[in-house]
Parts: structure tokens; C-alpha cells; sequence
């Protein structure tokens, strides 16, 4: 694991260790950071896998209805709901990604929706489960062990707690041979499977580990609403998160983080003062994609920082 | 359920089927083309709509002015698009070239948005067509009948100019290979805008069409792009003949879904599509190693 | 001896805090009221304008309530239930509002009531129709304005029974808020001893109605009920002019708006609807309030504009007779609260279910040739009284929790 990937995620940690108190409000920071795992979650499938999944609402989405479910009918205990929304979202992954995964290019982004639009039914319909359209409504947030998560600072800081270990986790597999494997994969597949590498395992597993963490951010989700919106689960969920990973940047792990927390700080704000956010949001979008052609980050990483050293450089030349 | 309603519904599959036709032929040409889904398609669709409102209420009430000079006035937009938008980004991943259209798309909805409202705008059936036609078997309403018609020559249109004309198999041979294409000299920047323009002309098409029997209002397109994006699969990407037939195909499924099993008449359709994959890994008339 | 100076200085003491928790607060702090509605999703046509309406009626109030100054904010949820949630906690945390307006869409007023409750904040629902409200979720903290989908399907279930014919078709909007009104009309048809010939449940983003259409035609009723609103009812009802359906029978809509019916043109004349008030109304206070209206937005205003502006306004006046605007005084001076103005002549907030309760009105849309003045879209055809139009709240299923 670089030490570069170690020196962001501990200055994400700092930063968002005080980020409530410059939020706007402290729900909108929790919502940030659920975002945020979720974006980077999605950045092992398309960044690292190179598999543009439009299907990934489905994962967050049945996340959240399982730990809401598990919350309201089965044991009000959020560790226990917490596990079971990873549970069944990684197996939702698994069918998902078994079904899929051998379709390549755009064929593999319209089964992934396929599934997706078929879960959204499925949970529009299932009234009695999951609400229907009036969303899973009522669901509680019991203690963890003493501690009391009603205040919103405090789910803050457990849901803090949980991205930065999930978060370990990806920058981890990132860095391990599967990583690896996985970018060998997305750069030239005749290559790397002519190299002996099983390509459809690779991109199974990178697909499920990519879903049991979405399964978590959805489930977070759950907690942090007291409710579950049928609208985790609509495509434009999806549609969403494939923003956040390009805008930030694919494949840099924390692009798609500060793409999270650009475009929901950026909604939250902009739709304060103008009915015509979403306006303003696409034009943002199409701005992007002219301005920050490797999202923000490659932004910084091609086009700040080279300008900068060769300025420092001049400033303070190197003795020979 | 009698014969009469079955037949009938195997109609408003057809009527259904015709609007997927005219979307899809437009998104998969330009997915041929450019490698790209285009997110703004549903918009461009929904601007068609409000291009007739506006010219019937506001310039010359005719609706068959409006069916002319809406697609051809929709065409040279999405050929201004392409030339000032898509153009810059050809080198880079095509799914930069997504992001600007999703954006476009949010652009363009919520402008509708502000200059209409919310609400939408009235559209009505143009008078030489209100009223039923008798087919023999059963009465049906004259627009429908029109709207099968209009569908059918724009295919057969669209479908003569790609193998008939040089231009068209230009455009064939870019959809195969747009790097050969430049290599044996073709200015294939004109080919791309020709492409987007006629793409954006045929959705403009499906506006005006659809205006008089569907709720003229900003997120009108929304609905249908995915059913589009269904129907180009099925067909296969890329394939224009694909398009017709997924178009018919998704328009008959829902038509039988609805008489089946209504409540998921529009989830069938996703069903279908799944196995469908899983059977035929590219649709109908899918090519192998094209855009993959 | 002892006890008794023990005694007093407990009373003292606890007049003291109570003072100092209670009352100070209230004093130091200015009033602050909040609407929380859809202003750029797929209502905000109808609904937008409930911002405008909160601040006339505060400035109608005199802009000032327990002499301090009323101080105002909006926020816009999207039509998006995790939005509406978030920006309530905001709203309620951060802004520190003292109550919260409006609220569209079904979910969405779920959750905001849920977040009121948490909170332990008034919450005054107006654009959300549900039941649940004012039935199994209802709370102590929430009130359901002026409507609700009880009362949309009931009064003109009830009417159209009686005036239109006996045999009805339903064509059913297919998720919870369809099933809520068929329930309901269905009941309402058999009170008076109609028969509902047959029901259609049209899938979400269906825009094709014409096999519904069709299915309709061949049962040959005398009422056609379109239970849905917004595109779906104007999908709809196109196809039922297309495939001359309208010629044959009278159309029942669940939930229409003057706006509805300028964006669509003609194609909702001679149809039915439940409204809780129209422009035209004679209510006290109704005329100035139109006027007032016209005057700034060239257009007269519909009945959630005027449901806000009564809401706000009844919501004010419970705060000076509550003498404070303490949570649970002003709830308390709410419940039970009997009045008459703009909008319900006379209401009631029934304290059993945090209902607000008026006449509804029966709305049939003019022919073009009978629109005299413009946006006069609707005359009055039938009024049922409140008893009528909505649910006995024994039958609710609310438990209201007095306790908290």
C-alpha cells in the first residue's frame, strides 16, 4: 500500500473529523461521507475493473431495505442490521455480477440495469415488505452498546468510523494482487488472459467486494434517514454515483470522493437559492467534462501540481 | 378477452412499437457512430414536443407545418451540439461524452422547465385526424393509423438513404470502422455531424408525434430512455434493422403484458431483456468486438 | 411549618426553571416558521407558490406574533423523500424553526412527520394526501391540513353516485396512493348502492392507457374514475377523448388544479373533481385574499396556495392564544380548535387525529364556450359537509399518544 494512498486517507480522516462544524448541517455531512464510500466503492468496478455498472442503485438500495428490515421486524440492533445489509447485498452482487459479468462493453452496463429496474419493481411492488412508493418508513436507531446514536453528531462519527475502515479495506484490495490483476485486466484483456489470469473471476470478485460495501453505505443510508426512499433504488441512483466516480476522477480511489462531496455540497447549496438547480447542476456536469478532463483530481495531479513544481522549481533551483 | 381486444391491443403495441422505432433508430445510430449512449436523447425527444407546441400556438397553428419543419429545425440543434460539444471530447473515453450528454439532458429539462412550467402545455389532435377509422374488425382513432404510417415511411426513409446513397454508406462503413474511414480519406467529422443531426432530427420526429396523445411536459423523455436503451439492446447496438425490430418487439411485449399480467407490464420488459442477453450476448443483430 | 416552606420553595424554585426553560426562550427568540415543498420536481406547478402564500399570510398576521418579529424560510425538497428528510433535520437543528409547512408527496410527509416527532416540533401538513397521517402514523406533532385522499375519493365518491350514475369503471393508478383512493371510492359507491363494473391497475410510467381504455369501454358504465393525477390523469384522459370515450360517459378525476387544466387545454371539460376550496369561494376573507393574490401573480391562487395561507395563519393565531410558541401549548391550543376562514367555513382541527376538517367541494371543469374569465375553470356543482367527507376518527386507526 504507497504511502500517497495512506497520506490521503488519513488526511480525509482529519479533514472530516471536523467537517460537521463547517457543514451546513451535520445530516448533510453524514449523507457526504455515506457518498462518499459509496462513490469509492463504485471506483473498484469502473475505475479499477473498467466495468461501467449501471446497476449499482441496486446494492445501496438493497442495503438499505435489509437493514431497515432488520431494524424494524427482526432485532433492533445496528451492528446485527449493519452485517445482514452487507450480506445481502454482496449476494445480491454475486447473482448480479454471475449474470452479468460475461457481457462486456455496453452489453454489461444494460444487463447490470436490467437487474437493477427489476429490483426497483420488485421493491415498488412488495408493498407489505418494503412500503412501496411511500419508502420503508420508521426506521429506529437503538443504541450501540452505550452509546446513543439519536443526536446527529454521534451517527457522524459511527458512520465516520465505519467509511475509514471500509474505506482501508478498498485502498487495501486496491493494492493487492487482485488490484493489480484487475488493472492489468481493464488495460488489455487478450494480454492478461493470455498471461493466465482467470479474467471473469477477477472482475466477479472485484464486483462483489464493490457491492458489499455499497450494501454498506446503503445501509448507513437507512439509518441515518430513519426511513428507506424506493428512490435508492431507481436508476438515477445509479446515474448518480457514475458522476460522482467521473467528475472526481476514475481509478485514484479519492477522486470519487471529492466528487461525492462536491456534488451533494454543491446540490444542497445551490438548490437554497434557485428552484433551477438542476440546471445549474448540468451545466456543472458539462463544464466538468470540458475543465477537468481526468475529473479533479487528475485535474490537480496533470495540470496544478506540474505548474507548481516547475514554479517552485524556478523559485528554488536544485544545486547540482 | 375477446379476439376484437386482443387485436386492438396488438395495435397499440404497433402504435407503442412506432415511437420506440423512431427513438431508437436516432440513439443507435449515434451510439454507431460515436460509441456512446446518449443520455440527452429522451430531452432531445421532449424538445420535438415543445418545438410543435410552440410553433402551433405561437407561429402558424398548423400541425402539419410543425411535423415538417420540427424535425429538420431539431436536426440543425443536434448537428450545433455536436459541432460545438461532442466534437472536443472524440479523443477521450466515449463516457466523457456521456457525462456532457447527461448534463445536456438536465440543461435542457429544466430549461424547458423554466420558459413552460412544470405543468406542461395542452396539445391536441389535429382536426383532419380526430375522430375513428373503421378497419373492418373494429374502430380505431385516425391519429393512430397516421401516426403507424409516418413511422413506417420515416424507417423505410432512413433505411433507403443508409444503403442507397453514398452518404449512407459512409455512414455504415463509419459505424463498422470510423478510423478506416479516415484512412481512405473521408472527412468524418462532417460524417459525425450528419449523424447527430438526423439522430436528433428522428427524436424530434417522435415529439411532434407523440404530443397529441401524451402529456406534453418537461421529464416527458425521461420515462422512455430507458425503454429506448432496452430496445436498442434487444435490437442490438449499432443495428438499424435491430432497431425496428427490438422497437416492435418492446411495444408487443408491454401490448401482451398488459393483458396478462398488468401490473408488471413495464418490468417485463426488463425480464425479457436479462434473458435475452443471457441467450443472444448481443441482441438481435449485434456485432461481435463492436464498441465492447 | 417546615414542610410548608419546603413546599413553597420547591413551587418557587420550579417556577423559576420552568420560567426560565419555558418562557425566557420564548420571549428572547422570534417565531420562526418554515415551508418545506416541492419547487423544481415534477408538483412544483402546483405547489411552488405555497411559499408565497406562507408569506402573505404572515404578513396579513401583521408580521409580528407575540411582539417580536415572525421570521421566514423556505426550503425545497425536490419531490425527493431522503431530500425532504434531510432538509427537515436541518430546518428543525441548524435553522431552528419552530414548525414546518406543506411537504408533497406521500413519503415525503411520512418521514418530515417522523422528524417532527424526533424533534418534538409541529409539523402542518398540507401537499401530502396520505392517510397515514391521520391514521396509523399520526403523532402528536403532526397535523394533516385541509385534505387528505379520504376525503378526495369519498366527496366526489359519494356525489357522483347520486348525480351521474350507478355504474362505475375504475382505472387505477397501480402504488399505494391509487390503491388508498379505489378503496375508498369503491366504498363511497357502495354506500349508495352502486356497482363498480370493473377496475383496471395501470403500472407506474405507463403512458399508453388505451388498452385500460378500451377494457373500459366494453363494460360500458356511466362513470369513468381516472385514479391518478398529474401526467398519468392527462394521459389519460387525451386517450379516453382520442378513442371518444368522453362522448359516452361522465370522468371522475381524483385530483385536478386550475393549473392542470391550463396546461392541458380542453381536454378536462365537463369532468368531476374533490376540491377543498376554489377561487370563487365566498368564505370570509376569501375575496381579499384572491384579490391580494391576483395582484401580484396574475393569476388567481388554487386550493393548496390557500390551504398554506390558512394553515400559517391558524398556526399564528393558536401561537398568541398559547401565549407562547412553545411545542406542546401551541398543539395544545391547535386540538380541538374550531374556526372559520378562507378555506373551511366552518373548520375544525379534530383533536383525535390531528385533522383539520372543512366542507369539500364538488368541482366540475367548464365547457371553453362557458369560461368567462380566465382561469374560471371550475364552477361549484355540490358541497358535502365534513362529517361526510371524512373518515369517523374512531376508524383511522390513530392513537394519538397524548403522553409526550
Amino acid at each position: 500500500m504507497p504511502r500517497s494512498q495512506l497520506v490521503m486517507l488519513a488526511s480525509f480522516f482529519a479533514l472530516a473529523l471536523v467537517f460537521p462544524l463547517v457543514a451546513p448541517y451535520e445530516a448533510l455531512a453524514s449523507e457526504i461521507l455515506i457518498f462518499a464510500l459509496f462513490a469509492m466503492s463504485y471506483d473498484l468496478v469502473l475505475g479499477y475493473g473498467g466495468m461501467l455498472s449501471f446497476g449499482h442503485a441496486a446494492f445501496f438500495g438493497i442495503g438499505a431495505y435489509s437493514t431497515g428490515i432488520i431494524l424494524i421486524r427482526v432485532v433492533p440492533s445496528v451492528p446485527v442490521a449493519l452485517l445482514g445489509a452487507v450480506c445481502v447485498s454482496s449476494l445480491a452482487a454475486a447473482f448480479v455480477g454471475y449474470a452479468s459479468i460475461r457481457r462486456h462493453g455496453i452489453y454489461f452496463t444494460m444487463v447490470t440495469l436490467a437487474f437493477a429496474q427489476m429490483f426497483y419493481f420488485i421493491a415498488f411492488k412488495w408493498t407489505s415488505l418494503t412500503g412501496g412508493d411511500d419508502g420503508l418508513q420508521g426506521v429506529p436507531r437503538p443504541n450501540i452498546g452505550p452509546t446513543d446514536i439519536h443526536p446527529e453528531i454521534n451517527l457522524y462519527y459511527f458512520i465516520l468510523a465505519l467509511v475509514i475502515v471500509s474505506m482501508f479495506i478498498i485502498v487495501r484490495v486496491v493494492h493487492s494482487p487482485l488490484g493489480t490483476a484487475l488493472q492489468a485486466l481493464r488495460e488489455n484483456r487478450n494480454r492478461a488472459m493470455s498471461v493466465g489470469y482467470n479474467v471473469d473471476r477477477f472482475r466477479l470478485v472485484a464486483f462483489v467486494i464493490s457491492g458489499c460495501f455499497a450494501g454498506l453505505a446503503g445501509g448507513l443510508y437507512a439509518l441515518l434517514l430513519n426511513m428507506v426512499p424506493l428512490g435508492s433504488l431507481h436508476w438515477t441512483t445509479s446515474g448518480e454515483v457514475v458522476v460522482m466516480n467521473i467528475i472526481g476522477g476514475m481509478a485514484t480511489l479519492f477522486g470519487p470522493v471529492i466528487g461525492a462531496v462536491s456534488i451533494i455540497l454543491l446540490r444542497d447549496i445551490i438548490s437554497n437559492y434557485t428552484d433551477a438547480w438542476s440546471l445549474f447542476m448540468g451545466l456543472i456536469f458539462m463544464m466538468a467534462v470540458f475543465g477537468f478532463r481526468d475529473g479533479i483530481v487528475g485535474f490537480f495531479r496533470n495540470k496544478i501540481i506540474p505548474r507548481a513544481n516547475k514554479i517552485l522549481g524556478q523559485a528554488f533551483p536544485r544545486k547540482h | 378477452m375477446n379476439l376484437q381486444f386482443v387485436l386492438m391491443q396488438l395495435f397499440n403495441g404497433l402504435i407503442l412499437g412506432s415511437l420506440y422505432v423512431l427513438l431508437a433508430l436516432g440513439l443507435s445510430i449515434i451510439f454507431g457512430m460515436l460509441g456512446i449512449i446518449n443520455f440527452a436523447h429522451g430531452a432531445f425527444f421532449m424538445l420535438g414536443a415543445y418545438a410543435a407546441y410552440t410553433i402551433t400556438s405561437y407561429v402558424i397553428p398548423n400541425f402539419w407545418l410543425a411535423l415538417i419543419s420540427v424535425p429538420v429545425l431539431m436536426a440543425i440543434f443536434g448537428a450545433f451540439c455536436e459541432m460545438l460539444l461532442f466534437r472536443r471530447l472524440y479523443d477521450l473515453p466515449p463516457l466523457y461524452i456521456m457525462l456532457l450528454t447527461f448534463g445536456l439532458m438536465l440543461v435542457l429539462q429544466d430549461a424547458v422547465r423554466l420558459l413552460f412550467g412544470s405543468m406542461g402545455v395542452p396539445f391536441g389532435t389535429p382536426k383532419s385526424l380526430t375522430g375513428m377509422i373503421n378497419l373492418g374488425f373494429m374502430y380505431y382513432p385516425s391519429y393512430r393509423i397516421f401516426l403507424i404510417a409516418v413511422t413506417s415511411l420515416t424507417a423505410a426513409a432512413v433505411w433507403l438513404f443508409l444503403t442507397r446513397t453514398r452518404l449512407g454508406c459512409i455512414i455504415r462503413a463509419g459505424t463498422d470502422n470510423p478510423r478506416m474511414l479516415q484512412a481512405l480519406g473521408i472527412n468524418i467529422s462532417k460524417t459525425m455531424t450528419l449523424v447527430v443531426g438526423m439522430g436528433t432530427g428522428l427524436a424530434g420526429l417522435a415529439g411532434v408525434l407523440a404530443a397529441p396523445i401524451q402529456n406534453v411536459r418537461p421529464l416527458m423523455g425521461m420515462d422512455l430512455l430507458v425503454d429506448c436503451f432496452v430496445v436498442v439492446v434487444i435490437g442490438g447496438m449499432g443495428s438499424l434493422g435491430g432497431s425496428v425490430v427490438g422497437g416492435l418487439i418492446v411495444g408487443q411485449i408491454i401490448a401482451i403484458g398488459v393483458m396478462v399480467w398488468p401490473p408488471m407490464a413495464n418490468t417485463l420488459i426488463y425480464l425479457f431483456m436479462a434473458a435475452f442477453l443471457l441467450i443472444r450476448p448481443r441482441g438481435l443483430f449485434g456485432r461481435e468486438a463492436f464498441h465492447e | 411549618m417546615e414542610r410548608k416552606c419546603h413546599a413553597i420553595l420547591m413551587a418557587c424554585s420550579l417556577l423559576i426553571t420552568f420560567f426560565l426553560l419555558v418562557v425566557t426562550p420564548a420571549v428572547a427568540e422570534p417565531l420562526k416558521i418554515s415551508v418545506l415543498t416541492d419547487m423544481s420536481g415534477p408538483y412544483a406547478g402546483i405547489t411552488a407558490a405555497n411559499v408565497e402564500a406562507a408569506k402573505m399570510a404572515i404578513a396579513d398576521f401583521g408580521g409580528k406574533v407575540l411582539g417580536e418579529p415572525i421570521e421566514f424560510i423556505y426550503r425545497d425538497h425536490m419531490c425527493k423523500p431522503d431530500v425532504a428528510n434531510q432538509k427537515a433535520k436541518e430546518l428543525y437543528e441548524k435553522e431552528q424553526v419552530d414548525v414546518i409547512f406543506d411537504c408533497p408527496n406521500s413519503a415525503a410527509g411520512l418521514a418530515v412527520a417522523n422528524q417532527a416527532k424526533i424533534h418534538k416540533k409541529p409539523f402542518i401538513a398540507i401537499g401530502s394526501g396520505t392517510t397515514r397521517l391521520s391514521g396509523p402514523d399520526c403523532n402528536r406533532y403532526t397535523f394533516k391540513w385541509a385534505y387528505n385522499d379520504y376525503m378526495l375519493a369519498t366527496a366526489v365518491g359519494l356525489w357522483a353516485a347520486e348525480n351521474l350514475g350507478k355504474k362505475w369503471y375504475t382505472i387505477t393508478a397501480d402504488y399505494a396512493w391509487g390503491h388508498d383512493l379505489l378503496h375508498h371510492f369503491s366504498e363511497a359507491l357502495k354506500a349508495k348502492g352502486g356497482t363498480l363494473l370493473g377496475n383496471e391497475m395501470v403500472a407506474l410510467g405507463t403512458s399508453d392507457f388505451s388498452p385500460y381504455i378500451l377494457k373500459a369501454m366494453n363494460a360500458n358504465p356511466e362513470v369513468l374514475v381516472l385514479l391518478n393525477a398529474g401526467k398519468d390523469a392527462v394521459n389519460s384522459t387525451k386517450q379516453a377523448m382520442e378513442f371518444g370515450l368522453k362522448k359516452k360517459v361522465k370522468i371522475v378525476h381524483a385530483l385536478l388544479f386550475i393549473e392542470d387544466i391550463k396546461a392541458s387545454g380542453d381536454i378536462f371539460a365537463d369532468d368531476y373533481v374533490t376540491g377543498a376550496w376554489y377561487w370563487k369561494s365566498d368564505n370570509p376573507g376569501s375575496k381579499e385574499f384572491v384579490e391580494k393574490w391576483k395582484k401580484q401573480f396574475n393569476k388567481p391562487p388554487n386550493w393548496m396556495n390557500a390551504a398554506t395561507y390558512s394553515a400559517v395563519t391558524q398556526y399564528l393565531q393558536a401561537v398568541e392564544r398559547a401565549k407562547t410558541k412553545d411545542a406542546l401549548p401551541v398543539i395544545k391550543a391547535l386540538e380541538g380548535h374550531e374556526f372559520r376562514d378562507l378555506l373551511a367555513n366552518p373548520g375544525k382541527i379534530r383533536a383525535e387525529d390531528h385533522m383539520e376538517i372543512g366542507n369539500a367541494y364538488i368541482l366540475k371543469a367548464k365547457n371553453p364556450s362557458e369560461i368567462k374569465e380566465d382561469w374560471d375553470f371550475f364552477e361549484i356543482v355540490g358541497v358535502i359537509p365534513p362529517d361526510k367527507a371524512y373518515q369517523d376518527p374512531k376508524e383511522t386507526g390513530c392513537k394519538m399518544d397524548t403522553t409526550e
